[in-house]
């Protein structure tokens, strides 16, 4: 186990006081600017970068390693206690969270966030350390055909998300998709249902999307129906994680980062694919089906461990082989080039103290953060006491500042008020919102996934499964649609016998 | 409680008018190169080509003293014509600049784009860059002279893949190629990636045929040899790196790309003047002349108004191009 | 949380209303799906492409499924169908929907996205924070105006100042 030995080596450069000095400040700051609506990780860290740059490099990967987890933990406090996702990783974590936090159970959902995040980073950090030349290997091997398939067994993920009326779920995955389509073509360029604005050319941003259906969407149903008469603040309810709730949520915790760690992995993984798959794997297989949607623990606590393992997962690609897979890993592999490195297939040879300090802080900054915000879920969630009006107010007013902010446009201001005013019409009307989150996500990367698979084919169909990985998954997803019927074939056996 | 009401009114209305400039600390003496408030433009995403050349530039040029603190954002979109299109918006601001390239060049063709380059303020052109062809270490071809004559043979079934958009820099290289040698543009199979991360992995798992891309992009896996570098595309070799130009193995063509810095349209000639000093100051410190050996780009410094020329001569050349090529 | 009330029986005419009005939801569906196969079909489907799918194919798929959705919806609605509107602690669906609020909140968030560029983030923040405390009922006149200023200039500060992110200052920058 030569790599477990160079491990001990890297706690011994991260365990050093500076070092752990510059751990705890990225931590912090991580955390800090997480927490700001608006500003995701891939933002947070390449708003810190040049904080880092009077550090010597390894001090300073130190610190974005901090910095990066701790973006991931603040994030996820926005949208559980405000319903703004600051990125699309966050998007899950308002579904279940929010609902939580207005019961008031807030407290709750940040520790199960907290706590998600940290066995995601542990287990993915540590899959890292043992798998990263393997996976590495294996993550170029998924190509255009095996994404697509991964997009279709997704999609009939969706269909239990769809609510109580399928017609109605299925018109609100085809807003959904409808909303994907706007802008560039990926392939040829061309102009798709942006009538001539350049600024619709890249499409409407997952996370304009998201917030403003949550946060913006019901700030405005909430006002056409404000309980006037009850004048009770949010209740904050008991502070920790009771014996119901770790019952409840071990298993997630355990199960999110082996959906999380491969999707990180692979070129075109990220985390939104994981983050969903998490959330409709512990729906399917909860006790407590009829909670979800209006808050339960358990849809916390999967998606926001497969994130953190997703971001573990991330760094095996970045370090081994340059890969870049989200735009987080783009800011670092930027900032390893600052300091004339350059990651890759000889970075562990060149650096071994840079890159196993590196990994071991992982381990520590997981510490620090889960040991900093554990006490502080319960603060947090105090928040939520303030009276309604504040509470609505201050919600509108940080879903305009992080729309505004990420580009400095008024017309994303625009936009993100007609997506809210859409969010406003699907909840009088009975739409769910969360399928047409979902096509945003899916449309787009199946799309191009499809299109790509069948171009490398030079258009012949048997392009799209010609490699065993895509084969198996087909296989799966044949098997997932004819599971009801041959349960139903097994129960008519069985009482007939 | 009536009284207090105006009171925090006029409290409240002074913190937001007044707070703001007093939290700004003071631009400070105004001498030769500062430009306070500067703010670089990166039509692209974080980590792609022009944002490295901007945050590098950034970082030089406060390390060698010549301005403060000058902010980087990205503003990506539609192969930088969103980015171009806000540039031009900001007419007569003389505290934004924006970092392209060739790229831009192209996109404003295939997007149509009602603003083009012919409407900013020529900065300089900073570094020009070779692009590669590359291969992964188990293909089938070994050298560029195999490699042309399977594509010849069935260019539909050898895709190229490439880091940009239709009329990008690594889109309009493998087309020269292939007019060069023979194949109608029409029928070269090219897909394009979101950046250098998927196209790398893509080309390293042989989901494509060849990859075409920039030479400093890939030049550690190129060493240690998970890929293979059959070509350079410029006119000369590539110091350090073994491998025949496109001339030297028998097409009649050459392509270089190259990363420059424009400004908004209608600034006064002082500040387009203070803008062409300070990246002229960048050019020549030696923490620039350090990152472009860090980053292995080559010095095409060209600045002013020679750049515009240079610009126009590129429209045109680009436009020819793809005009040939049915885009 | 609270389960949604059953729908109350003592308003058949306003519960008739409400079913007519959920066809006009199908409405605009279908006529999503056609600006969208409008759209569809414009496109310029020769440009390289190569196998059955092209830049057209999936807005015409989609297309076709909203026009379809819609159809279906409104057959749904005609049977008796009925979206259940989406309950919640601090909704109250038992008053009648209360639009004049919602205009009200719409105006001063439009009134942001106008005011952002001319009078900066921090003036404009503090207004659409305030006017929308007030128009949701809160009513402290001394309190209010100085929260909303403080928690936008604090966020102005922390965005601009500290993290670099630029936000409009506001019509006295550079004069004082």
């Amino acid at each position: 186990m030569e790599s477990l030995n160079s491990l001990m080596d890297g706690f011994g450069t991260a365990l050093t006081p500076v070092n752990l000095l510059w751990a705890a400040v990225g931590v912090l700051l991580g955390t800090a600017i997480g927490v700001l609506p608006g500003i995701g990780p891939a933002m947070a860290v390449a708003l810190l970068l040049p904080v880092t740059y009077g550090l010597e490099p390894t001090g300073a990967f130190i610190m974005f390693a901090g910095i990066y987890y701790g973006a991931m933990f603040g994030g996820s406090t926005t949208s559980i206690l405000l319903n703004t996702p600051g990125e699309s990783a966050a998007v899950v974590a308002a579904m279940e969270g929010h609902p939580m936090a207005k019961a008031g159970r807030g407290a709750q959902a940040l520790a199960a966030a907290a706590i998600g995040h940290f066995t995601g980073g542990m287990i993915g950090t540590m899959l890292l350390v043992v798998l990263a030349p393997t996976v590495a290997a294996l993550a170029v091997d998924i190509g255009a055909p095996d994404y697509f398939a991964l997009m279709v067994l997704a999609f009939i993920a969706v269909t239990s998300v769809l609510g109580s009326s399928r017609i109605r779920g299925v018109a609100s995955l085809l807003i959904g998709l409808t909303l994907g389509l706007v802008g560039l073509d990926q392939l040829t360029g061309q102009q798709r249902l942006t009538f001539g604005s350049l600024q619709l050319a890249d499409g409407v941003d997952v996370v304009i999307v998201a917030v403003g259906l949550f946060a913006i969407g019901e700030a405005l149903w909430v006002a056409a129906h404000l309980r006037r008469t009850a004048g009770r603040p949010v209740p904050v309810g008991r502070p920790w994680l009771g014996r119901e709730d770790l019952r409840r949520t071990w298993k997630p915790w355990l199960r999110g980062p082996f959906l999380g760690f491969p999707f990180g992995a692979i070129p075109a993984g990220g985390a939104e694919i994981p983050t969903f798959l998490s959330y409709v794997t512990e729906k399917r297989l909860s006790k407590h089906k009829e909670q979800f949607g209006k808050g339960a623990v358990e849809g916390v606590a999967g998606p926001e461990s497969a994130a953190s393992a997703s971001a573990a997962g991330t760094l095996v690609s970045m370090l081994t082989l340059g890969l870049p897979t989200t735009a987080v890993a783009a800011v670092m592999l930027a900032a390893f080039q600052q300091y004339g490195i350059q990651p890759g297939p000889l970075l562990f040879e060149r650096e071994p103290e840079l890159v196993w300090g590196l990994i071991a802080s992982l381990f520590v900054g997981m510490v620090l953060l889960l040991a900093l915000n554990l006490p502080l879920a319960p603060v947090w969630a105090k928040l939520l006491r303030i009276p309604r009006p504040y509470l609505y107010a201050g919600i509108l007013f940080f879903a305009a500042v992080g729309a505004y902010a990420v580009g400095g446009e008024a017309l994303d201001l625009v936009v993100l008020l007609v997506v809210g005013l859409l969010g406003l019409g699907m909840r009088r009307y009975g739409l769910p919102v969360l399928p047409a989150v979902i096509g945003v996500i899916l449309g787009p990367a199946a799309e191009q996934q499809l299109r790509r698979a069948l171009q490398i084919s030079d258009g012949s169909v048997t392009g799209l499964v010609n490699t065993p990985f895509s084969v198996a998954v087909y296989a799966l997803v044949a098997l997932l649609l004819a599971w009801p019927l041959l349960r139903k074939a097994v129960t008519r056996t069985r009482a007939a016998g | 409680m009536r009284l207090r009401t105006p009171f925090a009114l006029l409290g409240a209305a002074l913190l937001v008018l007044v707070g703001p400039p007093l939290l700004t600390p003071g631009s400070g003496s105004d001498t030769g190169t500062d430009i306070p408030g500067l703010r670089f433009m990166v039509p692209n995403t974080p980590g792609g080509g022009y944002d490295i050349t901007a945050r590098t530039a950034a970082k030089n040029a406060e390390e060698a003293g010549l301005t403060g603190d000058i902010e980087v954002f990205n503003l990506p979109g539609a192969g930088g014509t969103v980015g171009l299109t806000r540039l031009v918006g900001e007419r007569g601001d003389g505290r934004v600049a924006m970092s392209m390239g060739l790229g831009v060049v192209g996109a404003v063709h295939t997007n149509k784009t009602p603003r083009t380059l012919a409407d900013t303020t020529p900065i300089a052109r900073l570094t020009e860059e070779q692009d590669i062809v590359v291969v992964s270490e188990d293909s089938p071809y070994r050298t560029i002279q195999e490699l042309l004559a399977a594509w010849r043979k069935d260019p539909g079934k050898l895709p190229v893949g490439g880091g940009s958009s239709p009329g990008g820099p690594d889109h309009l290289a493998p087309m020269l190629m292939a007019q060069a040698a023979g194949i109608p543009p029409k029928e070269v199979n090219y897909i394009p990636f979101d950046g250098g991360g998927e196209l790398l992995a893509s080309i390293l798992g042989d989901k494509v045929a060849f990859g075409v891309s920039g030479v400093g992009e890939y030049l550690d896996q190129i060493r240690a040899g998970e890929l293979r570098l059959l070509a350079v595309t410029g006119a000369e070799r590539v110091p350090g790196l073994d491998a025949p130009t496109l001339r030297e193995a028998g097409l009649d063509t050459e392509f270089t790309n190259w990363r420059g810095i424009v400004a908004p349209p209608g600034l006064t000639d002082a500040e387009r003047e203070r803008l062409v000093t300070l990246v002229t100051k960048l050019h020549d410190s030696p923490q620039w002349r350090e990152s472009l050996k860090t980053h292995g780009w080559t010095d095409a410094f060209l600045p002013g108004e020679e750049f515009g020329a240079f610009l126009t001569e590129q429209n045109t050349r680009v436009d020819t191009v793809l005009k040939e090529l049915g885009l | 949380m609270t389960t949604p009330p059953p729908p109350s029986p003592r308003a058949p005419l306003r519960d008739r209303l409400k079913a007519r009005s959920e066809l006009g939801v199908g409405a605009l569906l279908l006529l999503l799906g056609v600006l969208v196969l409008t759209d569809a079909l414009t496109l310029d489907v020769d440009v390289s492409a190569r196998g059955p799918v092209g830049p057209a194919t999936v807005p015409l798929v989609v297309g076709c499924g909203l026009v379809v959705v819609a159809v279906l919806l409104a057959l749904d609605v005609l049977h008796g169908g009925r979206g259940e509107a989406e309950g919640g602690e601090d909704v109250d669906l038992d008053a009648p929907a209360d639009w004049r609020t919602v205009l009200l909140l719409v105006g001063v968030f439009l009134g942001f996205a106008v005011l952002i560029g001319p009078l900066g983030f921090p003036v404009a923040g503090a207004l659409l924070f305030w006017g929308a405390a007030y128009v949701l009922g809160s009513r402290h006149p001394a309190r209010d105006p100085l929260i909303a200023a403080v928690l936008s200039l604090l966020t102005y500060g922390v965005f601009d100042r500290l993290l670099g992110v630029p936000l409009p200052g506001g019509p006295l920058m550079g004069v004082l």
